[in-house]
């Protein structure tokens, strides 16, 4: 039940949006089916929160990132589908390299010696 | 699912366009879906997955709000990014218009360049002189205190005043101010007018000084010191930055001037220029004999005027039980400063701001007309493009942009024209008008230039957008040109034409009721004749001519040598001419009468003084050397108003009458003439009851109230110029008295006259204007009327119809608007022309005459501007027009 997890402190903003495109990279999808993404892609060990999913998804819209529209699910429902932009793909390109250079800076200081 | 949570009229408006509250309702009630399937897959109840699923919903509650927010943000800028483009779009369209129909835009820009910039000009006057308040502080609780008497007001005494500060509660501050005439003789010598105030002067007009300082409560006359305006110290003292401290020579004595006012303490050139202390002498303080000062006071805070009347009048009631004789008719009245001193301006800007608004709106209706007109020709394409899916209300608003924007090319040339409109008003208005001078075009009167020009747009494009567009899109399309609209789009013209005839004739009548008043003024009889009369004035500087004996000597030798001037039929000096100088009243008893019974106008007067004035003398004689010998009986003239106020019937030849004292009794005077009324006060107030005495017999304190100042005129053949002979008999009786105010005497009351002319003259410009673009107008109309009506008359002339008939049926249209808009017209005019009543000279606002006149005239114009239609469609060729249907 991670999904219902309440604590999403440790994920930063920037890092949480750059997840929802990522996943969005992937073929458009509505916020039900990129939570599902994101936890699956991560085996489980991520689980995003409703509570800053939707903002999250709505603040990438207004930058023009991603765009939405309105269609049916295979189960007949009703359900807003978000897609990447071109904006968006630069944009996670980016962000990508952003992290890597400082998760690695980080992972430089976890490996110093002591001695 | 249905969404059995939302509203039944949210849903509908979801037709319209994206409702993003409800947006975002959906998504989460889809992830909640979800997450119950996924629940349920996993094995729960359904029920108690959905009340944890509904749960979950609730608590998200707040998140909704955020991207409830996030979604309409978004939604908002996008609007306002589209409204900006389908602007943009709009205004390249109009001007694209503009350009391919350049006589049209023009004439329209024209126009309402007029229009807009005659409205801002004389809204720039207005706003100068009524809108803004005046400069001083505490400006709404100045008043201007006057002695009430024989129903109207007059001038204050010295003792009167002093009583009135000494006993009142009311005032924060008084002051006393008289005007002095002061000669500057350190350089050039010069005279100036000025005036002698009491300290607390500046405490009731108070602007911060630009130099130096104002008077100090402790000074006196004796510190003599003085205060200069910001025009003497430009004009005279070039703007001398160290003139605080210099001492300047006033009528022979060493002043020091101690501070300068800055350039709106004056409201009008005609103020005085420079003011010095005025110190009452204790025998000043209690006279109650001379009534001829200013007074002028500052509410305390929180007292009314209301309040401030009543207490005055217990102290006015003190005063008349302490000093019957002299204050038994006399009382206290008090004035708010502002309505004072605008007077009867503000009636007159206000009339003349009605009646440029007027014509400004008899073009919007013109524009409104023509485009009307042109809507006609325009319906294919605006068919087409409600065709291709344009909206309604987004063809309405591209055609009021168009309207906008050509307006707005108006109102800018309009600006243009106010700059110079501005400028001629200030020019030519009457010079008494305060703060005249100080209209421009300030922040205020650009506001409402832009206001009158999107007004004028939105006025005259309303009609024409939204007739235009409601055009059935099949048969426009179809090609048909006829049809039950053209008959509707001439009805709104024909009212329009109807509306502005209506509108044009409650300006003409105004105008006529100007005209006929200025006539009636020159109708007049002044009482006296200007023709080829100048006049020149003195005033004798105190320390040079100290005693009455003196004063009467040199005034009686300047006139004997006027008289040896050639070309002269006579010559006299008088206190005061017909409209220029000062006077002061005086209550007269009569003997044998008790009590006093008139108040009377007190002049003095040389011989020869109604001879060179032709002034008629009724009954008895004028006076003689004889009476201005020493020792000669005192004698007085009065005038007939005088005469009949008093004595009725009988003659008052012999009668003698007294306003004043010698020691305790009256002293008694004998009347032996009396002369014609004068319409001395501007021809049109009610003639005041006068006595003139000689002016050896005149007193010392008459001297000094009046600063022993006369008026020289002199009758000559008319045309000769007088001028300088006259100049040359004063240097050479004393060539360090410098003379003034020399002139003709007809132009004297000329600009007397002034503002009453200025109100006529541009009543009938405007009035010119207004019925010019009434003919425009009308024209237009009938024009159209007749191509409308091609295929008709094309008929008439097969069968034979002469010209007569033809132009006859057109006329006949033409004369059924008119008189439909005179009969409006006439109506409004009832209503409209009251508020003229105070302005008209013998005249009444509902006078048969000028209404009649102004409906002739209007009449004549429509029937005269429908004649070209009316021939071009007599000469129809029948065979064209049969076939153009």
């Amino acid at each position: 039940m991670r999904r219902y997890a309440k604590n999403d402190g440790d994920m930063l903003q920037g890092t949480l949006d750059m997840l929802v495109l990522k996943s969005l990279q992937l073929g458009a999808m509505h916020g039900w089916g990129i939570a599902e993404r994101v936890e699956s892609g991560s085996q489980n060990v991520l689980g995003l929160n409703q509570g800053s999913l939707y903002p999250s998804l709505y603040r990438l819209e207004n930058q023009g990132f991603v765009r939405s529209d309105w269609r049916m699910t295979e189960k007949n429902r009703r359900a807003r589908y978000y897609a990447i932009t071109p904006a968006g793909r630069r944009q996670l390109a980016a962000a990508r390299a952003e992290w890597e250079r400082l998760s690695g800076a980080v992972n430089q200081v976890l490996r110093m010696s002591e001695g | 699912m249905p969404d059995k949570s939302q509203p039944l009229w949210r849903r509908y408006l979801r037709f319209w366009r994206p409702d993003t509250a409800a947006d975002v309702d959906d998504e989460f009630a889809f992830h909640i879906e979800e997450c119950i399937d996924e629940l349920v897959a996993g094995g729960m109840n359904p029920q108690l997955a959905r009340e944890t699923a509904m749960r979950r919903l609730h608590e998200l509650e707040q998140v909704k709000e955020t991207c409830r927010m996030l979604a309409m943000e978004q939604e908002r800028s996008m609007r306002r990014t589209e409204w900006f483009d389908a602007l943009q779009q709009d205004v390249a369209y109009a001007l694209r218009n503009m350009r391919t129909q350049p006589s049209l835009t023009a004439a329209i820009v024209v126009t309402i360049a007029l229009g807009i910039g005659a409205t801002t000009s004389l809204f720039s006057v207005v706003n100068a002189v009524l809108l803004r308040p005046l400069p001083y502080a505490d400006a709404d609780r100045l008043l201007t205190l006057r002695e009430s008497i024989g129903g109207g007001t007059g001038s204050v005494g010295t003792g009167v005043f002093t009583t009135w500060t000494e006993e009142s509660r009311s005032f924060e501050a008084a002051t006393l101010v008289t005007g002095q005439t002061f000669n500057l003789t350190d350089g050039e010598p010069a005279r100036f007018q000025g005036a002698r105030v009491t300290t607390h002067y500046f405490r009731v007009f108070y602007v911060p000084p630009l130099l130096g300082r104002y008077f100090l409560p402790d000074e006196s006359a004796e510190s003599r010191v003085v205060v200069l305006t910001y025009g003497l110290w430009q004009t005279r003292f070039a703007g001398d930055s160290s003139i605080v401290g210099r001492s300047v020579a006033l009528n022979g004595q060493a002043h020091t001037v101690i501070g300068v006012a800055p350039a709106r303490f004056a409201t009008t050139p005609l103020g005085p220029q420079l003011m010095t202390i005025l110190t009452l002498t204790p025998e000043q303080r209690t006279n109650f004999g001379s009534h001829t000062m200013q007074v002028y006071a500052k509410l305390k805070p929180g007292v009314t005027i209301q309040q401030a009347q009543a207490d005055l009048d217990r102290v006015a009631e003190g005063i008349r039980d302490r000093y019957p004789e002299q204050m038994e008719l006399r009382g206290a009245a008090v004035l708010s400063y502002g309505d004072w001193a605008i007077g009867d301006y503000d009636t007159q800007l206000l009339v003349l701001l009605g009646a440029v608004t007027v014509v400004l709106l008899i073009g919007c209706v013109n524009v409104a007309s023509l485009l009307l007109a042109r809507a006609a020709s325009r319906r294919k394409e605006i068919a087409i493009r409600g065709a291709l899916g344009g909206e309604r209300g987004r063809l309405v608003r591209q055609l009021m942009t168009e309207s906008l924007v050509v307006s707005l090319a108006g109102g800018v040339l309009g600006l243009l024209i106010a700059f110079s409109g501005i400028r001629f008003l200030v020019g030519a208005g009457p010079a008494g008008i305060p703060r005249l001078g100080e209209a421009t075009l300030n922040g205020a009167v650009l506001l409402f230039a832009v206001i009158a020009t999107m007004a004028c747009g939105v006025l005259f494009g309303l009609a024409p957008a939204l007739r235009a567009t409601r055009v059935d899109l099949q048969s426009v399309l179809r090609g048909g040109g006829r049809g039950s609209s053209s008959a509707v789009r001439d009805r709104l013209r024909a009212g329009l034409i109807v509306g502005e005839i209506a509108v044009t004739l409650v300006l003409l009548i105004g105008a006529s009721l100007f005209l006929r008043s200025a006539w009636r003024l020159q109708q007049v009889d002044p009482g006296f004749d200007p023709t080829g009369v100048t006049m020149l004035r003195i005033s004798l500087p105190a320390d040079r001519y100290d005693s009455a004996e003196v004063i009467h000597g040199a005034f009686t030798r300047i006139v004997n040598e006027m008289r040896g001037l050639p070309g002269v039929e006579s010559a006299g000096a008088g206190s005061r001419v017909p409209m220029l100088g000062t006077s002061f009243d005086v209550s007269i008893r009569v003997d044998g009468r008790e009590g006093r019974d008139v108040v009377g106008h007190l002049r003095m007067i040389t011989t020869g003084y109604m001879e060179a004035l032709g002034i008629p003398l009724r009954m008895g004689r004028l006076f003689t050397e004889a009476d201005l010998s020493t020792g000669a009986a005192p004698v007085v003239l009065i005038n007939e108003r005088f005469a009949r106020a008093v004595f009725g019937e009988s003659s008052p030849l012999g009668r003698r009458i007294s306003g004043w004292v010698a020691g305790d009794e009256p002293e008694w005077r004998e009347i032996v003439g009396v002369i014609g009324d004068l319409r001395a006060s501007g021809k049109d107030r009610d003639v005041p009851p006068e006595v003139y005495t000689p002016h050896t017999q005149a007193r010392q304190s008459w001297w000094n109230s009046h600063q022993r100042t006369m008026a020289v005129v002199v009758r000559a053949a008319e045309g000769v110029a007088m001028a300088p002979a006259m100049r040359g008999v004063m240097r050479q009786f004393d060539p360090l008295l410098p003379v003034f105010d020399v002139q003709p005497l007809e132009r004297v009351i000329a600009t007397n006259n002034a503002g009453r002319r200025f109100n006529t003259m541009l009543l009938s410009l405007l009035g010119g204007t207004g019925l010019l673009l009434a003919a425009i107008g009308i024209y237009g109309v009938i024009s159209f009327f007749v191509s409308q009506r091609t295929h008709e008359i094309g008929v008439r002339v097969a069968l034979g119809a002469s010209t007569r008939r033809i132009v006859g049926v057109v006329l006949r249209e033409a004369l059924v608007l008119a008189v439909f808009g005179i009969v409006l017209g006439a109506l409004a005019s009832f209503w409209a022309t009251r508020v003229l009543a105070n302005m008209l000279y013998d005249v009444e606002p509902n006078d048969p005459i000028a209404f009649g006149i102004g409906a002739v005239v209007l009449l004549t114009v429509a029937l005269g501007a429908s004649l070209v239609p009316a021939r071009r469609a007599a000469r129809v060729d029948p065979v064209r027009a049969l076939g153009s249907s």
